[in-house]
């Protein structure tokens, strides 16, 4: 019986590994040809004659991750911190449905309703050329991270010990004051972890990306003008890639697997610190 | 508690359809392109001089999308948008413009007038015997069967009214090889043919054009593919084409735009973003 839960363990570890290895083992030839400083600093992107830089890239991806994170964080928080102190049975009992809904939505189905709707929406009420924007796909991240951001809130909220609000309420403090002073820097690790969760969701987020960003290869032009992400320039491009443009495409992924790697990191180190306190 | 939401849906809905969709030729143009590697980009920029010396010159603003579908959604949902699409693929929610004063149809196309297209070549050695099983595969490709099987792949058949083809029980190798447009129409030809004739091995290799050509007259394949006009310096050593299809790029902008026809330099001006608003190429 033991071997059954072993078995069904290694797999996710095997899966991990086999990913891991696949990844270097096809990424690392090619910056034996192309320098991994140029590749990573190298502001142009044209495949076709060896030119690789994916600068852009990488800046376009943290870009509109900065900016969802910005617009989901606050009203994710909030959002949290409302449905932990300040609604009640009636209310939750349709809010938290919700929520894991927009969690479950296929990204897919998030790229047209940002496609058909936030484009020319944003294009018409900004009066631009084009509605294909940062701003449309950090919205539309900001959107799809939103969720995360609030279902670990709210656990980390519900996890602080009730008699810190009591305590707080002993001592003079109103709902408001004890929630904002005292309940939301204690659950503060686990919202924190919340945001950094979200920001690993909209770095890897590719398809509701590509139909709302532009997909420029060149370097930012400001929030209303388009944009390509390292996710974006991989599937893009993957099709009709052959010889050093696929590896090249390869190469990306590294990037991309590094930088989430990071972002893990950072979150188990705020977990730890979570679990200590 | 639906039925509001409802409500505001479609009112959210009916503001965007309903805003600014009137074509202003003092915006700027739009561009829309392919990615980087996609043959539809790579005929495009080379036949309108987009393309100088193997450098693609297409504006960094331009707009990416890696689909025929989504190049149609962006140019449909945007009235000053213009992007180009194989022609197979065209629908009644863009325009297509006028190229040179030809309209975008198959018949402009095989008559040559169209200029956004190219031939789809095989190419033999004109002094060299082909192999039975070569010169069966090649009956095949032109006949009433092989065309259907080009016109599925959305290029356009040459030969309306080819004979039909019968099987006469072959066998022998073929090695196919060269332009990389034309690989995947010929990996169902062969396809197509090996049903018919279980004995043939067809082998298709990639390459590009001027490879398809050079080993044809090498020997090295039996028949080459060539998504280009033959160059004199070919047609002198010997190599003979035959068009077996056409493949014709249809550039399309929302049929708001009061734009009606451009010229191949206009075009190649467009995409390298010299010209960047409508009203400029009026002039």
């Amino acid at each position: 019986m033991r071997g059954i839960f072993l078995f069904s363990a290694c797999v996710c570890i095997i899966a991990v590994a086999m990913i891991c290895i696949f990844l270097f083992a096809n990424g690392i030839p090619f910056f034996r040809k192309f320098s991994l400083w140029s590749f990573l600093t190298g502001q142009q992107w044209s495949p076709l004659r060896e030119i690789f830089g994916i600068m852009p890239m990488i800046i376009g991806s943290f870009y509109i991750t900065i900016g969802a994170v910005l617009l989901a964080s606050p009203i994710g928080i909030l959002t949290a911190v409302f449905m932990t102190y300040f609604s009640n049975e009636g209310i939750n009992r349709f809010m938290k449905p919700s929520v894991a809904l927009l969690a479950g939505i296929p990204s897919v189905v998030y790229g047209f309703f940002g496609m058909m709707l936030l484009v020319p929406l944003t294009k018409d009420l900004l009066n631009l050329s084009s509605g294909k924007c940062v701003l449309v796909a950090s919205v539309l991240l900001a959107i799809m991270v939103l969720p995360t951001i609030i279902q670990t809130s709210a656990a980390a909220l519900s996890a602080v010990p009730s008699n810190y609000y009591e305590g707080s309420l002993a001592l003079g403090a109103t709902h408001e004051y004890s929630v904002l002073h005292v309940m939301i820097p204690a659950a503060r690790p686990g919202i924190l972890s919340g945001v950094v969760l979200g920001i690993g969701r909209a770095i890897g987020e590719t398809t509701a990306v590509i139909m709302v960003a532009g997909n420029q290869a060149r370097m930012p032009q400001g929030i209303t003008k388009g944009i390509r992400t390292l996710t974006v320039n991989i599937m893009m491009e993957m099709g009709y890639a052959a010889d050093v443009h696929r590896d090249s495409l390869i190469a990306t992924g590294v990037v991309l697997f590094v930088i989430v790697l990071c972002i893990n990191s950072i979150f188990s180190y705020i977990n730890r610190r979570r679990v200590i306190q | 508690m639906k039925k509001h939401v409802a409500l505001i849906m479609a009112m959210i809905m009916m503001l965007t359809v309903g805003l600014g969709l009137a074509f202003n030729a003092d915006s700027e143009i739009v561009v829309v392109s392919r990615e980087e590697g996609s043959g539809t980009r790579g005929a495009f920029v080379e036949i309108t001089g987009v393309e100088v010396d193997k450098v693609d010159n297409t504006t960094l603003d331009a707009e990416i999308q890696n689909a025929t579908s989504q190049v149609l959604v962006s140019v449909a949902g945007n009235e000053v948008a213009i992007g180009y699409i194989s022609l197979a693929a065209l629908n009644e929610t863009v325009k297509a413009l006028k190229v040179d004063g030809f309209e975008a149809n198959s018949e402009n196309i095989i008559a040559g007038d169209y200029p956004v297209a190219r031939p789809f070549n095989v190419v033999t050695k004109a002094d060299a015997d082909l192999s039975e099983a070569a010169a069966d595969f090649l009956a095949f490709i032109l006949s009433k069967e092989g065309q259907a099987v080009i016109t599925e792949n959305d290029a356009i058949a040459v030969d309306a009214d080819a004979p039909a083809y019968e099987a006469k029980d072959v066998e022998g190798k073929v090695v196919v090889g060269g332009s990389t447009s034309v690989e995947p129409v010929m990996g169902k030809l062969a396809e197509a043919y090996k049903a018919l004739n279980p004995k043939v091995e067809i082998e298709i290799q990639g390459g590009g054009s001027s490879t398809g050509v050079n080993q044809a007259l090498e020997g090295t394949f039996d028949i080459g593919m060539a998504s280009r006009n033959l160059k004199d310096s070919e047609v002198e050593k010997g190599a003979k084409n035959t068009v077996i299809a056409m493949d014709g790029i249809a550039v399309i902008v929302n049929p708001e735009n009061t734009i009606e026809d451009v010229s191949l330099e206009q075009l190649r001006q467009i995409f390298t973003g010299e010209v960047k608003t409508w009203a400029e190429l009026g002039k």
